[in-house]
């Protein structure tokens, strides 16, 4: 009995093992595509005066936030002269079950042109209103830099800042806007993160 | 005969989604719109064709005792395999459906119909039943996807959660009341046909 559920249990893994095996190049595709749609509807507003450059990957200093991955890997937008904006990827661990990745484009003067959630697990019809599939929350960073807000404005309207926290559902949006702030500040100190060098 | 009935009780009589109302937790939260409902449709309607076919192929290897853990060992296989393939080549899909993809592992519908057919009937009338009931229920998570899209843009209570109980309950009623009419027409059929022995048209079981 006990060695039938194993056979089986062997037979499907296999079976799993197989289908994983096929589908796995066109997944890695399918996400780098999604990954760079998400990165040209971001970096827009940008591409009106540049090209969007291969991305490099720059090293860290080591008081970097936990938002940031180090290696980075920077997306730098460029017009013939100098650059004009950056893309770069950063993510939160304390949303509400599993990571929120996402990715920020900022022009020359560190102002944000956008940000977008790339991929989380938060709660449908709650949590996911994060992701422009749903609402238009995120959309309100636009324009911001760091020094344009105190940073206790920095802060979800639950915890006395300016941005909109979704009933029944903080956790999401405070993630969303604490790792924001803690990149921001970050660039802020250290902005020869996005100077790629050519 | 055996192939129409399971046509007919998978599409109407006994529809999964209407009458027995199984994977009520995906029709319920992935119908807000047509796009979702198809997609999660025709998911579930691979894992339960797959689920029947295989474990009617398998139902004399498998002993009473390990019956439960090898179905769902089946169709947890089959269901990480539609994630696989809906990753793969329809990665905004795999996006929108979210979790509700995996969680077709649970919907009750697959499972009941191993345990209520699949592990005592040959191949063909298995995966028939699958591809009948798995029909049934994509109909239906269609239809509720449609009406809510279709009133969510003048009554945005039909895109919440509530909406969708309310739309599903309007759905049964609809079919509860033509099925109504239905066995009101037979019986008057009857009624007038000069045979005059007593019949009975329910089900008996």
């Amino acid at each position: 009995m006990i060695l039938r559920l194993t056979t089986f249990g062997l037979i499907t893994s296999l079976f799993v093992g197989v289908v994983y095996v096929i589908t796995q190049p066109f997944i890695v595709e399918s996400k780098e595509q999604a990954r760079l749609e998400q990165l040209y509807a971001l970096a827009k507003p940008l591409l009106a005066n540049g090209e969007i450059q291969a991305s490099t990957t720059q090293t860290l200093s080591s008081g970097a936030p936990a938002t940031l991955t180090n290696p980075i890997e920077v997306t730098a937008i460029t017009n013939a002269t100098a650059e004009v904006g950056t893309v770069i990827p950063f993510r939160s661990t304390e949303g509400y079950s599993g990571t929120i990745h996402m990715l920020m484009a900022l022009d020359d003067r560190q102002r944000i042109v956008g940000v977008r959630v790339v991929d989380h697990k938060e709660t449908p019809g709650l949590g996911d209103n994060i992701d422009t599939l749903k609402s238009d929350w995120i959309l309100q960073f636009n324009g911001l830099s760091y020094g344009d807000l105190s940073p206790s404005d920095w802060a979800v309207d639950k915890d006395g800042g300016r941005f909109d926290s979704f009933t029944g559902a903080t956790i999401t949006p405070r993630a969303v806007v604490n790792a924001l702030k803690e990149t921001l500040n970050y660039l802020h100190a250290n902005p020869q993160i996005l100077e790629t060098k050519q | 005969m055996k192939v129409m009935t399971l046509w007919l009780d998978g599409l109407w009589d006994r529809n999964p989604g209407l009458i027995q109302l199984l994977g009520l937790c995906p029709l319920l939260a992935v119908s807000n719109t047509i796009d979702n409902a198809v997609g999660l449709g025709l998911a579930t309607m691979f894992v339960l064709v797959l689920s029947n076919a295989s474990i009617s192929l398998i139902r004399h290897l498998v002993e009473d005792a390990i019956r439960l853990p090898v179905f769902v060992l089946v169709i947890a296989a089959l269901t990480t395999c539609a994630e696989l393939l809906v990753q793969a080549f329809d990665y905004p899909l795999y996006q929108s459906l979210g979790i509700f993809l995996p969680l077709i592992v649970t919907n009750c519908l697959i499972l009941g119909r191993a345990e209520a057919l699949a592990r005592r009937e040959p191949f063909v009338i298995s995966t028939m039943d699958g591809l009948a009931q798995g029909l049934g229920f994509f109909m239906v998570l269609v239809s509720l996807g449609a009406l809510r899209e279709w009133v969510s843009s003048t009554l945005i209570l039909a895109s919440l959660p509530a909406g969708a109980f309310i739309a599903l309950g309007l759905l049964v009623a609809l079919h509860q009341m033509i099925q109504s009419k239905l066995k009101h027409r037979r019986a008057k059929v009857t009624e007038n046909s000069k045979d005059r022995r007593v019949r009975t048209t329910g089900d008996i079981s």
